[in-house]
């Protein structure tokens, strides 16, 4: 019998949808029209926190200056002992000559590099440190330690880190603020988008309520709608946004050069399961207290 | 054939000292007594406004007494849970002036519809479906839609779907309301021949001319009490009168 209901719901809400185009396509291009705009939100979201993460692998390495005089053993025994800081993932020991060759080696240091004579560069210590909150302490226990240049101990700006943490924070809120919003405003949309289809069905619903129809009976066809609604909804705005992101990705790149943002083809596939889902649960809530006031018997 | 209804078995409605006042604070009934027992043909009469439509109302439980008792088959209306009353609904056939058929669907899917929601299977509901429009003569007009029937055809449908459940009960408010006169006496056979099987039948109506012809139970309704309950009872010429004198 369940089977038998759950057939007579599908054939139900396809008939239906078909039967009202008019108000189903409605309510497709207002949960489409949402669905673009939450997947806009998801996909600038992802694009600045790929930015971000090219900032923070940047900010959480510094760099330890070696004074000339620190004799070697000296140098190993603190890269030890902040190799063995559970803060720290990695140290890398950068002799003078090093340093230099990699100096020379930077296309932007070409004219400054033929003006060197001998080796100013000092000998140092790159630390990778796990946590961007830690990066403050590490470089204050490299301050303190004695084998450390003095006139230029490290290359930690402390005020740059401080605001990209704040930045990113605030990225974050402002992206879940928004879908948020999103949410509600698509809600209160769908709900009376259907409402207005289930307005224009309300002697049907009075029928089945006559004829001893149960509560979810007449709404299982409406809640299926709902959901067929959102789920061509989510197709729809999935290709749309398919099909943009990677012109807008590289529109943007060659128009603002300097923020490293980047197409990620495998970022659609988790896109695609977002807007499906939120478009069937849209068009699903939509529906169940779209139709309440006239199911209730 | 007239069946004569049996007054000494146990009523299968009942109305007790039932008061019904909207919220907009209509009296629409005032301390209704009433009992119809299993194979009744009972007409409500009355003037327009007199409480016909609260009683079909209550026998259907779209409204609940404010005052009273109403029991129905033994069960009382008034304490029924709202999970129960699709189930007490499948007991009840109902015909309304305006038919209430679904413009969408064609005969055979609006009949068919009263056993769908009963989630019977396919092929038990083309047995029955057949078998009432063979009861209401609508046979070979399966596939048509309701805007293309007479109001006396769309009636029929209306009909064969509130029997093809095999209900106990017939609520019929004002059924030939919207029909002229030829055609009204034909879904009055109908709902003779429905009775006639067993069915229980509460039918509310304005037609004199046919509660005068058939001569079965008149309970006549006059601003909210019964005034007058008949066992063989005719249209009585007041209520013609005061109804003249309210148009």
């Amino acid at each position: 019998m369940i089977l038998r209901n759950l057939k007579f719901a599908l054939n139900s809400a396809w008939q239906s949808f078909w039967r009202n185009l008019a108000v189903s396509l409605a309510a497709v291009l207002s949960i489409t029209l949402i669905l673009i705009l939450a997947g806009i939100n998801l996909l600038v979201g992802h694009a600045l926190s790929q930015v971000l993460d090219g900032f923070r692998a940047k900010v959480s390495e510094i760099s330890v200056n070696v004074s000339d005089d620190t004799p070697l053993a000296s140098v190993y025994d603190f890269k030890d002992q902040l190799a063995a800081d559970p803060r720290v993932v990695s140290v890398r020991f950068v002799t003078k000559d090093e340093a230099l060759t990699q100096f020379k080696s930077d296309p932007q240091n070409l004219i400054l590099a033929q003006q060197i004579e001998g080796n100013p560069l000092d000998a140092k210590l790159d630390v990778q440190v796990r946590n961007l909150n830690d990066v403050a302490a590490v470089d204050s226990m490299a301050r303190q330690w004695s084998g450390v240049d003095p006139t230029d101990p490290t290359n930690y700006q402390g005020d740059f880190v401080n605001r990209m943490l704040q930045l990113s924070q605030w990225l974050e809120l402002a992206g879940v603020g928004l879908l948020v919003v999103l949410l509600i405003v698509s809600v209160v949309i769908v709900m009376n988008t259907i409402r207005t289809a289930v307005y224009h069905r309300r002697k049907e619903i009075e029928v089945m309520k006559l004829v001893g129809a149960t509560e979810w009976f007449v709404r299982g066809p409406f809640v299926i709608e709902g959901v067929m609604t959102g789920l061509i909804a989510a197709a729809i705005a999935l290709a749309l946004l398919a099909v943009g992101y990677e012109p807008v990705v590289s529109r943007f790149k060659s128009d603002i050069g300097f923020i490293p943002l980047s197409y990620d083809p495998a970022f659609i596939s988790s896109l695609a399961r977002d807007l499906l889902l939120a478009g069937a649960m849209l068009g699903a809530l939509g529906s169940y207290i779209g139709v309440r006031r006239y199911v209730r018997i | 054939m007239v069946l004569t209804p049996d007054f000494a078995t146990r009523p299968v409605i009942s109305f007790q000292h039932v008061h019904k006042t909207y919220s907009t604070g209509t009296e629409a009934l005032r301390d209704v007594n009433l009992e119809v027992p299993e194979g009744d043909f009972l007409f409500l009469v009355g003037p327009s406004g007199a409480g016909k439509s609260t009683v079909v109302r209550l026998l259907i439980r779209e409204e609940k007494p404010s005052k009273g008792k109403i029991f129905v088959d033994g069960v009382e209306l008034g304490r029924m849970k709202r999970r129960r009353l699709p189930h007490y609904r499948r007991k009840v056939g109902l015909v309304f002036q305006d038919f209430k058929l679904l413009p969408n669907l064609t005969v055979y899917e609006n009949i068919a519809f009263a056993l769908r929601v009963l989630g019977e299977p396919d092929q038990h509901i083309r047995a029955r479906v057949a078998e009432a429009l063979d009861t209401v003569s609508l046979y070979g007009k399966e596939n048509t839609y309701p805007a293309n029937l007479s109001g006396g055809e769309q009636q029929r449908v209306a009909i064969a779907r509130a029997l093809v459940h095999a209900p106990r009960f017939i609520i019929a408010d004002e059924p030939t309301g919207n029909l002229d006169p030829a055609t009204a006496w034909e879904i009055m056979q109908l709902f003779l021949r429905i009775n006639a099987r067993g069915a229980t039948v509460v039918m509310a109506t304005h037609n004199r001319e046919i509660v005068d012809l058939l001569r079965r139970r008149v309970v006549a309704i006059d601003a909210g009490q019964i005034a007058r309950d008949d066992r063989s009872g005719r249209y009585h010429d007041d209520f013609a009168k005061s109804e003249v004198r309210a148009q």
